[in-house]
């Protein structure tokens, strides 16, 4: 069945017409054009789709299109501002920390969902809050190395 | 973090952002699943659920009456391919009879998971119902699931067609071996019979994946003139087209492939998956296809994992701890079709050591799982995970210090190399006197809870060259665009800028670069076997400098002057003649706009092999109760020629250690008897989390290749090759024990110590 | 995948009018159930989003002592809550749940009425004696949770009835709760066996009461009564808890598939017993050389 769905997009309402099966993924993908959440697995082990909502970093293949209503929701796209990167995005370019980029939107956000939190991680807590992001690309050294950068130039607190 | 490389250039050997990172920090770098398309439609395949059968019949009628299908397409949509069509890929060629029967079944299916036919319909739900309702009658037919059930002589037989080769006489009957590779020189067998020490080693290896993050998705548009346009995530652009084109029956003028970006490939996306079916469904239906296979399809056959195998090692050495004989038996396990020579990772395993007696006996065994394809180094981590672990365990029956072992050992330079021919210039010594001087080494092992060990494994991959090109043109501004001709899947869209900027002494913000597709840019074949960046850095030269001539020509004759009497530095033409006139390449090409192009071009064939070489150090920890490996520390020399940018290279190196890492402890196929993958989903098929690895270091030693355009040795493929014997070596160190079996799983290290305990 | 309805009470009333018309299912984090639905394993005419419903998401101290956990609480809420404190290794049993991404989503009622033997939630909570409070269309009961599981995926709970909460006392003094499993990576797999334990000791230091819960070993989560009968009555020491470890070894029921041997995880639970005592003895300031660090 079609159904609309309006929800908050990068700070913006959206409204698209969807599949009342649509996951979260398949609304930002299919019907709005966001194709930075990616799908590496469809069941929430690879972490490629992971978007914000609220504030915390969730697999959007794993949840309904029909839950997105009266959430605030994060995609890598609403990040860089006016063209300016994020702090996390410029660490990872200055650094290194992608490659072929398929975990990269994914990772960006579980980033940003660790440092709004916790602004001074640890070593293991960075691990930790990327843990569900695989990269098979760059090993996670310089994904670590440039969240820690992240975090000092945000300030650190 | 790197060691300190110097480097004599301005942009080559300095570590700069990739010019391609913004657009995958912001989400706009485009994979072929990002592609929509007006009118765009989507597809899905449908897989035999036998491991072995034959296919008595396809009935389609009841899917293509299903409101929402566009088309449907089994192999009778394409032509038959005779057994021996091969298409040229560099060194060995491809069998299209396998690349057809990878992409669509005819006749027989040889694994769970094999495409029998494709739909395209106007969404994947009305495309999933539209797969159920085709209906195909199979005949099943025992399955073999092993090497040693597929080479027994009562075993069935797989494909009639297929006779051992390399064994003389021809034998007579078909078999599942379908060749042997022997690389002998000396008397193996009698020079270990005499020798003070000797290791026998046999292991087995579970097949694994390459885990590339993005699933196979392939976007195929037919024009209303025939022409087809094919967007693929593909290591190799013309290699794709090549197989597209034969698969169909098409000439090549008739299409082109279009690589967007590729979210990881490691050898997995050499070979097309889908891109000639998507185009016959494009074909029959007039609209753009685009198929996608979910992740559970990748690992359930839909995709070429590396080969799992069995290999047998025997090594002896004299007194004092030099090699006097090396032997090999390696099956390797090649999936329902023949699969790759395992020549090169036969050679990968003994190449570092000299020794006056080699017996290497390969084999290639066909078994009813996916046909395997590529994986960095193919077959080296295998190899490996035997040879090193042997010369470990001669190691300690010697009494010997591994590294003192290995360089006692270590080819040099003009050493011969298991084929025969003397070594090129090779960096191997310098990597292990580093290893002796570095605290990875020299550190004292920490103390914990559990037993913890060290180990050291060497590794080798000879990598390949095959052709790449590339053209530059001048833009209006001067400043060079760059058109690469081989995929960018390791950071050579930044490299190769790098090498452009430092020959038109420019800064890399001025070089523009892209990939072409099959029509705008010359043939290259794919990305692999670490050959991009020595190669495209060799035809971008050429290519460099024919542009650079052509431009001082122009420069000549707009400053009325001889081309001697030019020099060029820093994007501006000079007269040598102290105040003599000046053009910069913006003036100059703004003066000669209508003059026609500048274009530079070069291709690179068959450039001398810059071989790679790595040795790896580890630390580990094993709780003797769980049988958990925790790798502690791990660090990895490489000698890569001339390290173009240490920031890629390192990448390199990191991500491909990691890999070596997951299928040394966690990843491995578990197939039932049915010949069905049981864990085929990233649940359990357990690739390492940023939890699971500590932080890997490098260290870059630079040997550079002689007469080779800045000394580039290839890097992306060697460093997966020691991980799993260097850990095997640690946890031998810290437990006494020896894995023989790869993944060493918890399960397997708790079973094999206490196996050990009780004898 | 089958088509549905999607559905979002804001009441229990009419969250139990929806399951009670047949052909629906719960929803919460939906981090089992939708992928399930995609993959064709489960299928629902109506999905019932309960997430709008305050009791089913509220984490609340009771008056009369103890916590009422909603039963749609994310495990990453109930790991930040307050419950951490008294409750240390529910909390910490939630952090366990798949990632970051999936704890952000997951229940601790989802992780139970998807009534797999794995689940990592399952055993601090029986080990607390927690019990599951039902609202059915008759009224509403409570009952032990370890009741609740009836064999893989089957769970006593209709599906006209709604899991509301999860309902703990509060800890008596001189206990502790441990919970650990084992996983080939440290996270996102699932546990190829868990041991969640609990003592009391009593003014002389003596187990006056344990329990054993196990994940993974059996058909659904299950209790180690020989290994409790065990404890009961002797002071903790090292030796002690091996063999306690050993006779809930001897007690698990496992299968062998593809996470692992029916003996690695009897292997896994002698040693995951052991050591989850060894944490519980830990917590009570008694070192037995036994624990997990």
């Amino acid at each position: 069945m079609k159904t609309l769905i309006t929800c908050t997009v990068n700070g913006e309402e959206r409204t698209a017409l969807a599949d009342t099966r649509d996951t979260l993924l398949e609304l930002l993908r299919d019907r709005l054009g966001l194709t930075g959440a990616k799908e590496g697995c469809g069941n929430g082990n690879c972490g490629t789709c992971t978007v914000l909502v609220d504030g915390a970093a969730v697999c959007s293949c794993l949840m309904l299109a029909q839950e997105a209503p009266g959430h605030a929701i994060v995609t890598i796209e609403g990040l860089a501002k006016g063209g300016a990167l994020h702090p996390i995005q410029q660490a990872i370019v200055e650094i290194g920390g992608t490659q072929c980029g398929f975990c990269t939107p994914g990772i960006v956000l579980s980033a940003k969902a660790l440092l709004d939190a916790n602004g001074l991680p640890t070593d293991a807590e960075i691990r930790h809050a990327i843990a569900g992001n695989l990269c098979r690309c760059t090993g996670y050294g310089k994904i670590v190395e440039a969240i820690h950068s992240a975090a000092a130039t945000l300030g650190g607190r | 973090m790197a060691s300190n490389t110097s480097s004599a250039h301005q942009v080559v050997g300095k570590r700069l952002p990739r010019v391609d990172a913004k657009e995958r920090v912001t989400g706009q770098a485009i994979y072929p699943a990002d592609l929509s398309l007006p009118g765009m439609v989507h597809a899905k395949l449908l897989r035999s659920p036998h491991a072995h059968a034959r296919i008595r019949s396809i009935d389609v009628a009841q899917a293509q009456a299903l409101k929402g299908v566009l088309a449907v397409v089994t192999a009778a949509d394409f032509p038959e391919l005779p057994v021996g069509a091969t298409i040229p890929m560099g060194e060995t060629g491809y069998d299209m009879w396998m690349v057809a029967a990878i992409n669509l079944a005819r006749g027989k299916v040889h694994w769970v998971g094999q495409p029998v036919a494709g739909v395209a319909a106007v969404d994947g739900h009305v495309a999933e119902a539209a797969l159920a309702l085709i209906e195909v009658e199979y005949e099943p037919l025992p399955a073999v699931l092993d090497i040693a059930a597929a080479m027994t002589p009562e075993a069935p037989v797989l494909h009639e067609h297929v006779f051992t080769k390399g064994v003389e006489p021809r034998p007579r009957a078909p078999s599942n071996v379908c060749s042997r590779t022997v690389i002998a020189r000396g008397h193996a067998a009698r020079a270990l019979e005499g020798a003070a020490a000797k290791q026998r080693i046999r292991v087995e290896v579970d097949t694994a994946h390459q885990g590339y993050l993005e699933p196979q998705v392939v976007v195929a548009q037919v024009g209303a003139n025939g022409f087809a346009t094919v967007w693929a995530s593909t290591q190799g652009q013309f290699t794709a087209e090549l197989m597209i084109a034969r698969m169909l029956g098409m000439p090549q003028s008739r299409l082109k492939v279009v690589p967007l970006e590729i979210g990881g490939g490691f050898g997995g996306k050499i070979a097309i998956h889908g891109e000639a079916v998507a185009v016959r469904l494009a074909q029959k239906c007039g609209r753009p296809v685009k198929l996608t296979f979910t992740r559970e399809e990748v690992l359930q056959g839909g995709s070429g994992p590396p080969a799992g195998a069995r290999i047998d090692v025997a090594v002896g050495a004299d007194h004092e701890g030099r090699l006097v004989a090396i032997e090999g038996t390696y099956c390797m396990d090649a999936g329902g079709l023949p699969g790759l020579s395992p020549s090169l990772l036969m050679q990968a395993s003994a190449a570092l050591y000299q020794t006056p007696n080699l017996n290497l006996q390969g084999y290639d065994v066909v078994t009813n799982k996916p046909r395997t394809e590529a994986y960095r180094g193919p077959g080296g981590i295998q190899a490996a995970f035997a040879m090193e672990q042997a010369m470990d365990a001669l190691c300690q029956r010697l009494n010997l210090d591994p590294l003192e072992f290995r360089k006692r050992n270590a080819a040099l330079t003009g050493s011969t190399m298991p084929i025969g021919t003397p070594f090129p210039s090779i960096g191997l010594t310098t990597i292990l006197q580093r290893v002796g001087e570095h605290p990875c080494w020299t550190d004292p092992l920490t103390k914990g809870r559990w037993p913890r060990g060290r180990g050291l494994a060497l590794g080798y991959w000879r990598g390949t060259s095959m052709t790449s090109a590339g053209h530059i043109t001048i833009a209006g501004d001067g400043r060079p665009m760059v058109t690469m001709g081989a995929i960018d899947l390791s950071g050579t869209r930044t490299t190769m800028a790098q090498v452009v900027a430092e020959e038109f002494d420019l800064p890399i913000g001025d070089i523009h670069i892209s990939t072409g597709d099959t029509k705008s840019v010359g043939y290259s074949d794919g990305a692999a076997g670490s050959r991009v960046a020595r190669t495209m850095t060799a035809a971008l030269v050429e290519a460099s400098r024919d542009a650079l001539a052509q431009l001082s020509r122009r420069a000549a004759e707009k400053l009325q002057c001889r081309t001697e009497d030019l020099g060029y530095a820093r994007g501006v033409f000079r007269s040598h003649q102290v105040g003599g006139p000046a053009i910069s390449l913006a003036e100059l090409m703004q003066a000669t706009l209508t003059d026609g192009a500048v274009v530079g071009r070069g291709v690179s064939t068959k450039l001398p092999l810059g071989v790679e070489i790595g040795a790896h150090v580890c630390d580990v920890e094993v709780d003797t109760a769980t049988g958990r490996v925790t790798v502690l520390r791990y660090t990895a020399f490489q000698d890569v020629g001339l390290a173009l940018n240490p920031a890629a290279v390192e990448g390199q190196i990191e991500g491909s250690v990691v890999q070596g890492l997951g299928w040394a402890l966690t990843e491995g196929f578990d197939y039932g008897p049915d010949g069905r993958l049981r864990n085929a989903s990233l649940l359990d098929y357990r690739m390492p989390t940023a939890l699971d690895v500590p932080v890997i270091e490098c260290v870059i030693v630079e040997t550079p290749v002689p007469n080779v355009p800045y000394g580039v040795r290839g890097v992306g493929e060697v460093p997966i090759v020691p991980p799993a014997a260097c850990v095997a070596n640690a946890i031998a160190r810290a437990t006494g024990v020896r894995l023989t079996r790869m993944p060493m799983t918890p399960e397997r290290v708790l079973r094999a110590l206490e196996a050990a305990a009780r004898s | 995948m089958r088509d549905f309805v999607y559905e979002r009470p804001q009441t229990m009333a009419q969250a139990l009018t929806l399951l009670t018309a047949g052909d629906a299912k719960v929803l919460a984090g939906g981090t089992d159930l939708i992928a399930q639905m995609r993959e064709g394993r489960r299928s629902a005419g109506c999905l019932v989003d309960v997430k709008g419903i305050g009791e089913l998401t509220r984490i609340s101290m009771l008056p009369e002592g103890g916590v009422a956990i909603g039963a749609a609480a994310s495990a990453a809420a109930v790991s930040r809550s307050a419950i951490a404190a008294n409750y240390p290794a529910v909390a910490q049993s939630a952090r366990l749940i798949g990632g970051v991404q999936v704890q952000n989503r997951a229940s601790l009622g989802g992780n139970i009425c998807n009534g797999a033997p794995s689940a990592d939630g399952v055993p601090a909570l029986v080990c607390h004696a927690a019990e599951a409070r039902i609202a059915g269309s008759a009224g509403t009961r409570q009952v032990p949770l370890e009741e609740i599981f009836v064999g893989p995926g089957k769970i006593a709970i209709e599906a006209s009835e709604l899991l509301v909460s999860i309902v703990l006392p509060p800890p008596p003094a001189r206990s502790a709760v441990a919970y650990l499993r084992f996983t080939p990576r440290r996270e996102m797999d699932i546990a190829i066996a868990g041991a969640g334990t609990y003592i009391r000791l009593d003014q002389r230091g003596v187990i006056a009461e344990a329990r054993v819960a196990l994940a993974s070993v059996a058909p659904t989560p299950m209790r180690a009564p020989l290994a409790e009968q065990r404890l009961v009555g002797e002071r903790p020491t090292l030796a002690l808890l091996e063999e306690v470890g050993r006779r809930a070894a001897h007690e698990a029921r496992p299968i062998s598939d593809t996470r692992g041997s029916a003996d690695y995880r009897r292997s896994l639970v002698a040693v995951l017993t052991m050591r989850a005592l060894g944490d519980c003895c830990g917590q009570l300031g008694i070192d037995v050389e036994a624990t997990s660090k």
